[in-house]
């Protein structure tokens, strides 16, 4: 007689591996937030605040809805739909709303957002929202943000739904996808570089997130920092987005002055690459940073080789 | 004999006609629209420098610049057929947002075409300075929502 497929002895075997793996999932998948311990006392700069704000692109994103129409523009109430590939997502409202945007939220419970990728019920946040760059970011400076946002006008607009598939499921296996490529070091200044260059670096590996669309994702979309800023295909689909490194080698900009300028003008004076795939928007932030720090994210860039 | 002769020549006639109609569906619509676009941006290649203080404002380069834009992108509404939003035989950053959303595409080409009628009735380097950001910022607009992001 044929031996069968399955003997009892496999089967228990199967369950026991089932068993353990649901139990290293349930380990590695679990979220770890801080305490209010862990968050220094800060006194909060508002101009700091203000300038990551703009660095971060936050209002990229969290741009009031379509239903909002007494809300200007540039006030984070977030609902505009945000295409992804894995659904369409609704970033929530920034206003310091109690309600419905960040009023009631700690400090502990905005770290654990902007640096952890954790809710404060404890969720894992999807990470369209790229904490993967605001966890490289001093914690003097996230605070700084939400101090600024505490300064805007609160409007009443409820977090939608995101419509994605197996919602509940996929954010307990984004710790999984944590655990493997969700890279928490702080960013380091580099001494042999000048301040500004420094400056530069800061902003675009910490707020500017830069790295979330110009350096390619592996097969577990996490960041592939061996092709970092190499450029790819573009994470929401369609096109391809360009490298970063020898810009001024290539051919795409002149001199470090002429990148600059493109930050500060795009289209308006013929840099015809500063519109498409999200980067219109990206632009029309740069524009709005103090000089010096446009003149370090360019010394920056422009050293990347 | 001649009639049947005739009658090929006509249904010969016919193939090649029909054959050139269904050749001049999306892939020809992707070769003009590209060609326009590279024509606009050797047009930008000529004003820009001016507007940056590297050349010299030349009122007679800058009306040629806006002609051949022009020209090159007369037949700006025949460029975007329904069969034209890709390709296999090239290369097209079309974003299908233009097919999409034909109203806001529609909006952005006469936005382009507003600003730039009024840049080519300048006369002068103040107003040749004044009203080409106009110009820059509707081919902007216009990348922004319908070109997919390029390498």
């Amino acid at each position: 007689m044929a031996r069968a497929i399955f003997q009892p002895r496999d089967l228990a075997a199967l369950a026991l591996i089932v068993a353990s793996g649901l139990m290293v999932f349930g380990v590695a998948t679990r979220p770890h937030p801080l305490s209010a311990t862990d968050i220094p006392v800060h006194t909060a700069n508002l101009k700091n605040g203000k300038t990551l704000y703009i660095a971060g692109g936050c209002i990229s994103c969290h741009a009031p809805g379509p239903d909002l129409k007494d809300v200007s523009a540039d006030v984070p109430a977030g609902g505009k739909a945000l295409k992804t590939p894995i659904g369409t997502l609704y970033p929530p409202n920034l206003t310091p709303d109690p309600e419905t945007g960040l009023g009631n939220w700690t400090a502990t419970d905005f770290i654990n957002a902007m640096q952890k990728g954790i809710s404060p019920s404890g969720e894992h946040l999807i990470p369209a929202f790229p904490y993967t760059s605001y966890a490289h970011m001093k914690i003097g400076d996230v605070l700084d943000i939400k101090a600024y946002l505490e300064t805007l006008p609160p409007v009443k607009n409820p977090a939608k739904p995101h419509d994605i598939v197996l919602a509940s499921l996929m954010r307990r296996g984004l710790g999984l996808w944590k655990y493997i490529g969700f890279d928490e070091t702080p960013w380091i200044a580099d001494p042999a570089k000048s301040e500004r260059w420094n400056r530069g670096s800061y902003l675009v590996n910490g707020p500017g997130h830069c790295n979330e669309c110009h350096t390619p994702r592996t097969i577990f979309m996490t960041s592939d920092n061996s092709k970092k800023f190499l450029g790819g295909p573009h994470p929401e689909g369609k096109g391809t987005v360009p490298s970063l490194r020898s810009l001024i080698e290539r051919g795409r900009y002149k001199d470090e002055a002429d990148l600059v300028s493109a930050f500060q003008n795009g289209e308006e004076l013929g840099y015809t690459r500063m519109s498409s795939g999200g980067m219109g928007d990206v632009q029309g932030n740069l524009s709005k940073l103090p000089d010096a720090d446009v003149k370090a994210i360019a010394e920056y860039v422009t050293s990347l080789k | 004999m001649s009639k049947v002769f005739i009658g090929m020549a006509g249904a010969l006639m016919a193939l090649t006609l029909g054959a050139g109609l269904a050749m001049a569906g999306g892939d020809d619509s992707i070769t003009a629209r590209k060609a326009c676009m590279k024509a606009n941006g050797a047009g930008m290649g000529v004003m820009v420098p001016m507007i940056k203080g590297e050349k010299p404002y030349d009122a007679a380069a800058v009306k040629t610049a806006l002609e051949t834009m022009g020209k090159a992108c007369s037949a700006w509404d025949t460029f975007w057929p329904d069969d034209s939003m890709t390709s296999t035989t090239q290369k097209t950053h079309a974003s299908d947002a233009i097919w999409k959303d034909k109203a806001g595409f529609a909006a952005a080409g006469m936005a382009y075409y507003t600003a730039e009628q009024a840049l080519s009735k300048t006369t002068d380097e103040a107003g040749f300075k004044a009203a080409f950001p106009a110009l820059g910022a509707a081919c902007g607009g216009c990348h922004k929502a319908f070109r997919t992001a390029m390498e």
